[in-house]
């Protein structure tokens, strides 16, 4: 096979060996460093290529065994050369609700790929699923190389494929540069990654562009994440009154009229300002835009303002206003004042202590005590220690790590610092998801601005406490967030969890003892400190203390990152934080952890969110995924879809997950194609309660859960399933699509349809052609007349 | 150190394994993945035990003993986990005990056992195990509807192994002899548990086809390994007919690999147990991961890997071999 691209074709051996061996230089020849140098060799080549491989073998101590053990382990890995732009379908939950496979479907259709190719002919295009991208709130979502499309319908895909190509081809323009008049005030916009996905970075070129046009020469900050990421880009302009208004979703056509509103370059141009201010409302109320529903600028930040009104802010304390990147400013609103007051007045027993007396339990899942995990490392007399930041955040419908670390990098170094000296660890590892570039990038820049003003490495402020700290990046396996298995991975190993005890605590990483932390544990420590136990305590439920940040997603009006106090109810996340299910929709169901969590029907929403409660649910506070799930989402698909997401996450050690993770997604995809029988019900379950009993670590004790819970509150839905209805009709095997009689004939469903399975008949009623008709629903978007429906097969069976 | 187990008060050693412990007071807990003074990691969970303080579910095997643990090792809970690790591990065993000719043979011939002397051209040893079973010179087969070749797995793939007239060519080339053998009859064990392959996909036809060339053009259907296989042992003991679970693996079936020395590996019959992997070096290495993991061994490792490692294996995976290879 042969292949054109300039990366991989056509370079000489030569220059592969020479490559490989300046990466080996900068990276070493460990064992443990074997996950680092194959990303290395990754980025350099885009793939694997043979021939590198063979050079680390003559080069370094990593042998052929551990290689291919480790390669094929993370899924980031590519052992073949791909095309030359990647596209990036996500599958996560929230995804998954909104119709990802649809999209991933039409991508494939469009893209003329067959069989099991994943490279188009030509090379330009290779395709993936991920799970999850980190945009929620704007699914469907897909990537194409560095650029991320939120709201992709199938039906889009090939506008989405025409646009990236026309961007390609787009040559930077020249800006231009003009003398510009001071102006007080300032414009934010949020910069997180579901900011950027849905073009913030086109606004912020837009501002720069429009403010030199215009002369006016405004403060343009990029704050962290804004928490309502469905209602980015968002802007808040600061005017010269120090007033604050809010802009939501703008496009780069609006940035004009806003600046031009706020600010007068000049008073050449002040008569325009009434002239303007009627097209800022026009634009405001119009409808056309898509997929946005418009309303007036006041009503618009009303939504926003009930949105935030039920939050508190520790963890993303600083939110809409800190610049995630500088320092100053961090250190200006109170940052490093919990670290200097722990160094200079407590000694490391009473930090302990206070996190013990705080109530904090462990953000990553378990809700483990933090304060107890900590005393378990302190008490160890071991001259070295680790302390690690688990950011590996796995959950494909969770994003508030990513958030986190993107938008309060130093509040999270803080707190590994105060933890750091709390336990007598010297060394500290961020472990960050390998699909968190972002996240990766401001978490270094921050380390470094931190070591400039001697907040890390040797003597911290002044003090005899010495700390430092390294990134590791993973490198796709969703197991790694399970702290053995993340350990093994520094470790240079396969992402196979230990037997605990002992536990990291007391022998972790390199076999010393380890303390790991999830990122947002870390990050409830400043507040802690600083505004004191009482005012912490205040927070929260009696067993669970403080805030917890959820990624609101799926069927709800306004979807997320909330951090809401312990204590607050499911329903009062729905209502008056999110608005409601979209559309009107009732809610039937909350997913809330994930693909360890579980449902939790309507008619229990009213329950508190709290580690006690939720497990007493079946559920689980587990990362933090909260996705709403309303009457038209099948029950049994949801447990289906995150079974499979734990068969292939799992990492094959052990029988019962390995295996009977295995058979009852056998089952489950009986029941979504029509083909089990009732006791395949009794099966499931048996296998369910088995498979959390024997299960060696976490993700096998917790992966029934989903499967379990639905079975617990929806068991009437499984045995519909059997009898061959899926009343929601997101079972495709269940369903077919009917044309009715409300059809005018109007044939757009048959040009729509991307297989052509509705023939072309002008003023009839149309027919679909069930044979080659695959069920992607574009036809049923198109209809005006609402007048294409799905129906069951068994129905239409008995009534035909 | 003070543990309770089943009821019954023991004092243990520190570092001691439940295993250890239980087995020394005559409890015996079955093991597939550990393997006495060689390096294993625990995964099988065949050796389940629960901890009644806990409620939970451990492997015994690798789990040390704390002061005051009370275990579980015996109860039909216990048992019943045990026994559906077994049927788990056997839903991914796509690969018979014992070749469907041999079991079918109203006369008790083992086929595949003289089948295999047949293609290795040692036509005095096939010539005993037809003797063993016959009452030559009379052959058997005459008269006899000939059930062995309407079961032949190569009847799947194309053409059956044209078992009868293999039969009279061997008998033929001994016509002369006197002695009329019939010392050594080999018996099947039928109330043995038989694992069973199941049927062949399209491509595992087409594979088979391409690449099973023995001159009797036989599959040798019948585990090279069942001697000492433990997965089968504990099977039987269980009592399980046929796993309650539909049959499916990743595993290429039949796809019998020379190691090195008299050392074979048969992949479809790995359970991943992983004790080949952690007892070489640079040798057995796993591949992928979650359902579709595998065992595998690169060609170029395969110096670096030692025989005794078919001792450890705990299934008929890796087993030695004298005969001429099946397969290139
Ligand atoms: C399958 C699995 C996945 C996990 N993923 C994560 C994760 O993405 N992030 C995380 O912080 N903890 C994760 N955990 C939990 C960690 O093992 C560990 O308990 C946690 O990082 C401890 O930090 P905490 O005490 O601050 O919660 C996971 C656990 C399991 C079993
Ligand atoms: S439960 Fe699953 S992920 Fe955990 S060790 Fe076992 S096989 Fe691996
Ligand atoms: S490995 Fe054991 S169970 Fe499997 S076929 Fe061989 S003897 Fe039977
Ligand atoms: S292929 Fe060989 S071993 Fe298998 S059934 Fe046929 S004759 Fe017997
Ligand atoms: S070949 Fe045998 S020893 Fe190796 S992993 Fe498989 S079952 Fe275990
Ligand atoms: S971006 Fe798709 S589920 Fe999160
Ligand atoms: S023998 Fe203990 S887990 Fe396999």
């Amino acid at each position: 096979m042969s292949c054109n691209c300039e990366n991989n074709g056509q370079q000489t051996l030569d220059q592969t060996i020479a490559k490989v061996d300046a990466i080996i230089g900068r990276i070493g020849t460990e064992r443990n460093v074997i996950i680092p140098l194959l990303q290395a060799l990754q980025e350099e080549f885009s793939y694997l290529p043979g021939d590198a491989i063979e050079r680390i073998y003559e080069k370094t101590e990593i042998d052929r065994a551990q290689l291919i053990s480790v390669s094929t382990f993370y899924s980031q890995f590519r052992h073949i050369p791909y095309g030359k732009h990647l596209i990036k379908v996500c599958t996560g939950t929230a995804c998954h609700v909104k119709g990802a496979t649809n999209v991933y479907d039409s991508f494939r259709r469009e893209l003329k790929m067959d069989h099991d190719n994943i490279t188009t002919n030509d090379q330009l295009f290779s395709i993936e699923k991920v799970a999850c991208l980190g945009c929620c709130t704007l699914a469907p979502v897909v990537q194409i190389d560095e650029k991320i499309y939120g709201h992709v319908l199938p039906g889009k895909v090939n506008e989405v494929i025409d646009e990236f190509l026309e961007q390609e081809i787009q040559q930077q323009k020249a800006t231009v540069k003009k003398t510009k008049s001071r102006v007080p005030g300032e414009i934010r916009l949020g910069m997180g990654s579901c900011c950027q996905a849905s073009g913030s970075s086109d606004i912020y070129k837009e501002l720069h562009k429009t403010s030199d046009e215009l002369g006016i020469d405004v403060t343009i900050k990029s704050v962290g994440c804004v928490g309502v990421c469905n209602k980015v880009p968002l802007i808040d302009v600061v005017d010269e009154k120090g007033e604050i208004t809010r802009y939501p979703n703008v496009k780069p056509e609006e940035i004009k009229e806003i600046l031009h509103y706020h600010f007068k370059p000049g008073s050449l141009l002040k008569r325009l300002k009434n002239n303007l201010f009627n097209r800022v409302d026009t634009y405001h109320t119009d409808l056309t835009w898509n997929n946005v529903i418009w309303k007036p600028e006041n009503e618009r930040t009303g939504v926003i303002n009930s949105f935030l009104s039920e939050q508190i802010h520790i963890a993303t304390e600083g939110y809409g206003y800190l610049a995630p990147l500088n320092l100053e400013e961090y250190m200006g609103h109170g940052g490093f004042n919990a670290l200097k007051k722990v160094v200079s007045e407590y000694r490391p027993n009473e930090v302990v202590k206070t996190v013990l007396e705080s109530g904090l339990r462990g953000r990553g899942g378990g809700g483990f005590p933090t304060g107890k995990k900590w005393e378990m490392v302190a008490t160890s007399t071991s001259p070295e220690k680790y302390v690690i930041c688990n950011g590996d955040e796995g959950d494909p419908g969770a994003f508030m790590d990513r958030m986190i670390l993107e938008s309060y990098p130093f509040r999270v170094i803080e707190g590994m610092l105060i933890a750091g000296y709390a336990t007598g660890a010297n060394k500290g590892v961020f472990y960050i998801r390998a699909e968190y570039p972002l996240a990766v990038k401001r978490i270094r820049a921050a380390l470094e601005f931190c070591r400039e003003k001697n907040l890390l490495g040797k003597n911290i402020a002044g003090t005899n406490f010495s700390f430092d700290i390294e990134i590791f990046e993973g490198a796709g396996a969703f197991v790694c967030g399970e702290e053995t298995a993340l350990i093994a991975s520094i470790e240079g190993e396969r992402g196979f969890p230990k037997q605990r005890p002992p536990y990291p605590a007391v022998a972790g990483l390199n076999g010393l003892p380890t303390l790991v932390n999830n990122v947002e544990t870390l990050s409830q420590l400043s507040f802690i400190i600083n505004k004191g136990l009482n005012k912490y305590l205040k927070i929260g439920t009696d067993n669970s203390k403080g805030t917890k940040v959820f990624a609101l997603a799926g069927k709800i009006k306004n979807g997320g990152l909330i951090e809401v106090p312990m204590g607050i109810t499911l329903n009062q996340i729905i209502e008056d934080i999110g608005g409601g299910v979209e559309g009107g929709e009732k809610l039937k169901a909350v997913q809330i952890g994930g693909p360890s969590g579980g449902c939790i029907p309507a008619n229990l929403c009213d329950v508190q969110v709290d580690f006690d409660a939720f497990n007493q649910m079946g559920a689980m506070m587990g990362s933090g995924g909260l996705v709403v799930l309303s009457e038209k989402d099948c029950m049994v698909d949801m447990a289906r879809y995150f079974l499979s997401f734990t068969c292939e996450q799992s990492c094959g050690k052990c029988t019962f997950c390995r295996v009977g993770i295995r058979r009852m997604l056998d089952i489950l995809d009986r029941l979504c194609s029509g083909n089990a029988v009732m006791e395949d019900i009794d099966k499931l379950e048996e296998l369910a309660i088995n498979v959390k009993k024997s299960s060696l670590c976490g993700l096998g004790k917790t992966a029934p859960n989903p499967v379990l819970t639905t079975l617990k509150y929806f068991r009437s839905e499984y045995e519909e399933h059997v009898q061959g209805l899926c009343k929601t009709g997101t079972c495709k095997d269940l369903i077919q699509y009917v044309v009715t009689d409300d059809c005018i004939g109007c044939t757009k469903c048959a040009k729509a349809c991307p297989v052509d399975a509705i023939p072309y008949t002008p003023y009839e009623v149309h027919r679909i052609n069930t044979e080659t008709c695959v069920k992607c629903g574009l036809c049923i978007d198109e209809c005006a007349f609402d007048a294409i429906k799905k129906v069951p097969i068994k129905d239409t069976v008995a009534s035909e | 150190m003070q543990i309770l187990i089943n009821g019954k008060t023991v004092t243990a050693q520190e570092g001691e394994t439940i295993l250890k412990i239980a087995e020394r007071i005559g409890y015996s807990i079955p093991t597939l993945c550990y393997a006495d003074g060689a390096k294993h990691k625990s995964s099988c969970m065949v050796c389940a035990v629960k901890n009644t303080q806990n409620g939970q579910i451990i492997p015994s095997c690798s789990t040390v003993a704390t002061d005051g643990m009370q275990l579980d090792t015996e109860s039909d809970e216990i048992q019943q986990i045990r026994l559906m690790s077994l049927e788990l591990l056997l839903s991914d065993h796509r690969a018979d005990c014992e070749a469907p000719c041999s079991m079918v043979c109203p006369k008790g011939l083992d086929v595949e056992r003289m089948l295999s002397f047949y293609d290795a051209e040692d036509y005095q040893a096939a010539y005993d195990v037809i003797a063993g079973a016959f009452q030559l010179p009379e052959v058997g087969c005459d008269s006899c509807k000939a059930p062995c070749e309407k079961a032949c797995r190569r009847g799947t793939v194309d053409e059956p192994v044209a078992i009868r007239k293999i039969i009279h060519e061997v008998v033929d080339l001994f016509a002369d002899k006197t002695d009329l053998g019939g010392k050594d009859k080999f018996n099947i064990d039928k109330k043995l548990f038989q694992s069973k392959l199941g049927r062949f996909s399209d491509d595992e036809k087409e594979r088979l086809k391409e690449t099973v060339t023995t001159k009797s053009s036989c599959l040798h259907c019948a585990c090279s390994g069942k001697s000492d296989c433990k997965l089968r042992e504990y099977s039987s003991a269980a009592g399980i007919k046929r796993t309650r679970y539909g049959l499916s693996s990743t595993l290429p079936v039949m796809q019998k690999e020379h190691v090195t020395g008299n050392l074979w590996f048969e992949q479809a019959k790995c359970v991943r147990c992983g004790l080949c992997v952690y007892n070489s070096t640079n040798g057995f290495t796993f591949k992928d991961r979650g359902f579709g993991m595998q065992v595998v061994i690169p060609t170029e490792n395969k110096g670096n890997v030692s025989e005794k490692l078919a001792q450890l294996c705990p299934s008929g995976a890796l087993y030695f071999s004298t005969k001429t290879p099946v397969e290139k």
